[in-house]
């Protein structure tokens, strides 16, 4: 044995020196950097809302951030949170792993804490411009369209023909799905940001002509308020009554209870009349059937079966409120139960609370015999499929049946009210977009059809997304030009659009962010785990078919953290630092909430870019950008 | 207490009693019985380790590396494919000095796959610089895991303790096992020679230049020589405290043998049985078992087996080009010697191939009736038309 070995001698290398002066970055090929990107629930939302970052926010108990970031792309967060179809969970990647977030109980759990702590907002807004906007309606379209262009800096007045703002929000949605004090919660924005709002105004033609001298644009979005016949013998003769004039009756008469001033009597036997005259304090008394006073509880009369002709949302609200009104509602439809228009989820509740669907009926004839109506059914069957997925219906032979109701009342789609409130289909001045219509008229003034009138999709959501579309390209117009238009909307748009981003347009750090759209295999689900969907807490049916009282509960503050916890977040950095944690070269340095990463010792391994749990990070060759 | 285990619980039960602090495991057969065992054993508190599940083995090893420089005790367990994976890290664990413990259940590399025994995989590990301990029963791979403890952090140096596939590793044997105050006396706990501290930053590996890394390959020659010595001297130790000793090499009837088989693994207890009848009979043999293979033990094989006319080592491995490896370093170790015995190189029981004691004794009337080897390599049971 050598002496040194029966020493028992360690010589290894031990430096006390930094490694620092190794700039082992030099070795890099790919680089990764930090890149946020699309989620799919935000392209997916007409509204464009930046929703990983909401639920971020409120993940994290930033309820009044997250509560902002809702108001910078939809002015409407209480309404949207009630009466939303939520496309965007439909398309959320979680769907793919347990069960997508549920986007639209948490909109309304920071509605409900912006009301119970009275948030004031506050918004990136433009300096004022000498333009006047005029805003014909005052419906979810026309609002956000002035919402919008007050935040482009336009003045705006809105122009609305029935007693209260609120369009469709206020008079066609039933007060189980939307009260009017949550509607209230968001109007009351409008007012503190300056909006005004004209109610009792009908629209003429003869306002085209005092408009054009005091605004440079008017949106014309006063919606599709007229139903549409269903031209069956006897329609007249039994007074069939309209579905949207029913609804609006019955949300009238809240003016009623709460004002105590109005009384409201609806004429049943004919086909609909206008808000304008509406709550004038006029009572059409020959309504023989139909009765009156709803809200002080003179509905006695309201019993026996009601046939309700449609199967979209507002013959579902028919049936609905029919239930609470102390009747019987059948909804008749041409096609099958899948084939509704109207939301599932609403189907299903209808069907708890009582209501009957007939379906593969179309009805043919009405006539009287004493009290009751009979309706003449012709039964349809299904001939293959229509592109859109739903069935084809022809008739089944000769076949007919007859149903015995106390009244008839129809759903069958609507229209604008008068045919010149719809926008020309084309032309050299007519340019249309996703959401809405522009049409340069004779002199100055820019006409911008939206909302029900231009969207092919009746939804709030759509109405929202047309009157922001409305706001951006008419600002583009007006500042650029029509040339302008297009590039300015595919500037703000999210993801593929056609969503369109208002932050974006106002210079938002939202426009840093990739178009690309994270897809569920770009997520490293490694980082998850499973985690059950809150269950929105609903009155029984017990409670629901008694009255008009909501029907979706609040949720506590627990709750709702705890499902924004849920959301992957998709393509938004939200600090978790897995980045930091990961890289093998500690080359991921952070700088209070920011993230950077230090290309002098970073080789370019990827790890960090794998590991991000929500693909917030991409990895390219190149030293250029980020 | 004497309790009927299987050998791969015979190594957990060392490392239990060893109170290994981190320990690291990626899954492959025939190993995995043993981080079984350390899994539930960390499980249940009987070995208070952390137990890190890695996705590789070439992670396994990364990880202790990490951790045994933080200043505490590791051990791993591998075989095969998954010890050739460790390879560049097996240099790197040895160069840094770190008296890391890995128990290496020999396994056929594929392909053809095979998960049964053969010793290519440790053998062509021999140039890593880890000390290398092949072991015969339950009872020496218990003991020999427990004293790897020992002489690593004596010599910081790696230590590989090496068991044959099912034959050992899944093999119930009786096996004698220490209690825990036993066991403690033999093995203090572990006092690092260095390691790292953040309060004091230092890096370890490091760049080291032509004028030093020489040096730094003798120091890691010189420890590794002395392992040898150490190995005997902590078995001293360890015969006072638990009665056992098996030795770098064991030596049975060689003063006299004419012919001498020499074999490491479980072969020896077939070959312990051949040459006990043989002797009967009258005929001059003796059987070598070399239980540790690095550092070679060149200058006590010189002295056993010098003085041997014929020496016929069975190997289950081969070196492919130059025959079997314990044959190869053995014809090394005794070519300065003068006279020297002729070295018959047998290759024998590949991917776990059954070394039957007919298999043995032909191995033996071959040597015996053959005046020069036929070849360096000569295969034995080779079945005769494929």
């Amino acid at each position: 044995m050598s002496e040194a070995a029966m020493q028992n001698r360690l010589f290894i290398p031990r430096s006390c020196l930094t490694t620092e002066g190794n700039k082992t970055g030099s070795w890099r090929f790919l680089r990764p950097r930090y890149e946020d990107k699309t989620a799919p629930c935000a392209a997916g939302c007409p509204a464009g809302e930046d929703i990983p970052k909401i639920e971020m926010l409120t993940a994290q108990g930033f309820f009044k951030e997250a509560w902002e970031t809702i108001l910078q792309e939809n002015p409407f967060p209480a309404v949207c949170g009630r009466v939303c179809f939520h496309p965007c969970e439909g398309s959320c990647n979680r769907g793919e792993y347990d069960d997508s977030v549920a986007v639209h109980t948490l909109e309304r759990f920071l509605s409900d804490t912006a009301a119970r702590y009275d948030f004031r907002p506050s918004f990136a807004r433009l300096p004022s411009r000498k333009e006047r906007i005029s805003v014909v309606g005052a419906g979810p379209a026309g609002l956000a369209a002035a919402w919008f262009l007050t935040l482009l800096g336009y003045s705006c007045d809105v122009f609305e023909a029935s007693p209260e703002a609120g369009g469709v929000l206020r008079w066609g949605i039933p007060a189980y799905r939307l009260p009017a004090d949550a509607l209230r919660q968001d109007l009351r924005r409008f007012e503190r940001e300056g909006i005004r709002i004209f109610t009792r105004r009908p629209m003429d033609r003869q306002f085209f002509a005092e408009a054009a001298g005091r605004y440079q644009a008017v949106i014309l979005a006063c919606g599709h308020g007229r139903g549409q016949s269903l031209s069956i013998p006897g329609e007249m003769e039994v007074g069939v009554i309209e579905g949207l004039d029913f609804l609006r009756m019955i949300r009238a008469s809240e003016m009623a209870v709460g004002g105590g001033t109005e009384a409201v009597i609806v004429n049943g036997a004919g086909c609909g009349r206008s808000m304008d005259t509406l709550g004038e304090g006029e009572a059409a008394a020959e309504g023989s059937e139909f009765p009156g006073k709803i809200g002080e509880g003179a509905l006695s009369s309201f019993d026996g079966l009601t046939a309700v002709i449609g199967g979209g949302n507002t013959a579902v609200d028919v049936a609905r409120s029919v239930i609470r009104l102390g009747g019987k509602a059948v909804i008749c439809y041409r096609r099958r139960r899948q084939d509704m228009p109207a939301f599932a989820d609403e189907v299903r509740m209808a069907l708890e609370e009582g209501v009957a669907l007939e379906g593969l009926v179309s009805p043919a004839a009405a006539g009287r015999d004493g009290e009751e109506i009979v309706l003449s059914l012709r039964q349809m069957i299904v001939a293959g499929m229509e592109g859109s997925g739903r069935a084809r219906v022809i008739p089944d032979g000769d076949k007919m049946k007859e149903v015995r109701v106390r009244r008839v009342i129809r759903a069958t789609g609507a229209g604008p009210e008068e045919s010149w409130m719809l926008p020309a289909v084309e032309g050299t001045k007519v340019l249309a977009l996703s959401h809405c219509r522009l049409v340069s008229g004779e002199g100055k003034l820019v006409v911008v059809y939206a909302g029900d009138l231009a969207n092919a999709t009746k939804s709030v959501a759509h109405a929202i997304a047309s009157g922001k579309e409305a706001a951006i390209a008419l600002n583009a117009l007006l500042r650029e030009g029509s040339e302008a238009v297009i590039p300015r909307l595919q500037a703000c748009a999210v993801g593929d659009g056609p969503a369109l981003s208002m932050e974006v347009c106002l210079g938002g750090e939202r426009r840093l962010r990739s178009r690309h759209i994270v897809s569920y295999t770009e997520i490293n689900t490694d980082h998850f785990g499973f985690a059950p969907r809150i269950t929105q807490p609903r009155l029984l049916v017990e409670e629901r078919v008694r009255s008009f009282a909501e029907i979706d509960l609040k949720i506590s503050a627990g709750l709702a953290m705890k499902e924004a916890e849920r959301c992957f977040n998709c393509g938004l950095c939200n600090g978790c630092d897995k980045c930091w944690l990961y890289c093998p070269d500690v080359a991921v340095i952070r700088e209070g909430e920011a993230r950077r990463i230090h290309y002098d010792y970073c080789k370019g391994c990827g790890i960090c870019v794998v590991e991000c749990p929500r693909n917030a990070m991409s990895l390219g060759e190149g030293e250029g950008e980020g | 207490m004497r309790r009927v285990i299987e050998g791969s619980h015979a190594v957990a039960e060392a490392v239990r009693l060893a109170r290994v602090q981190v320990t690291s495991a990626y899954p492959i057969t025939p190993q995995t019985h043993i981080v079984e065992i350390l899994s539930e054993y960390c499980e249940k508190g009987a070995l208070k380790a952390r137990f890190l599940r890695m996705e590789s083995e070439h992670s396994c090893l990364a990880a202790l590396i990490g951790a045994q420089l933080m200043g505490v005790r590791t051990f791993t367990a591998t075989s095969s494919q998954g010890l050739a994976y460790m390879h560049e890290l097996l240099h790197w664990a040895a160069g840094a000095r770190l008296p890391i413990v890995m128990a290496e259940v020999n396994r056929a590399l594929a392909p053809g796959w095979n998960i049964w025994t053969d010793q290519t995989d440790s053998l062509s590990q021999r140039d890593t610089g880890w000390i290398q301990l092949y072991c015969e029963d339950g009872q020496e791979v218990l003991d020999s895991t427990l004293l790897a403890f020992r002489l690593a952090e004596t010599v910081n140096l790696p230590v590989m303790v090496v068991l044959d596939a099912f034959y050992l590793s899944h093999t119930y044997e009786p096996v004698d096992i220490p209690t825990e105050e036993e066991a403690d006396r033999f093995l203090p706990p572990y006092a690092p020679r260095f390691r790292m501290d953040t309060a004091e930053p230092c890096s370890f590996g490091a760049l080291v230049p032509p004028g030093d890394y020489m040096e730094m390959r003798h120091d890691m020659a010189l420890a590794m020589e002395d392992a040898l010595m150490q190995l005997v001297e902590i078995e001293g130790e360890f015969t006072r405290i638990f009665g056992r000793r098996h030795g770098p090499i064991e030596a049975i009837d060689c003063n006299d043998a004419e012919i001498i088989l020499v074999t490491s693994g479980t072969i020896t207890s077939t070959a312990r049985l051949v040459v006990r009848t043989l002797r009967e009979r009258g005929e001059k043999i003796g059987l070598l078992k070399i239980r540790l293979f690095r550092p070679f033990p060149t200058a006590i094989l010189r002295e056993t087996i010098g003085r041997a006319k014929k020496v016929a080592v069975i190997d289950r491995n081969c070196s492919f080009g130059a025959g079997g490896i314990f044959a190869q370093e053995l014809r090394a170790a005794l070519c300065n010697l003068d006279p020297r015995p002729l070295i018959y190189g047998y290759i024998a029981g590949l991917g776990g191939r059954d070394v039957t004691p007919e298999v043995i004794e032909e191995i033996y009337r071959r040597t015996q009736s053959t005046d020069r080897p036929e070849a360096e390599g000569v295969w034995i049971g080779l079945r005769e038309a494929l």
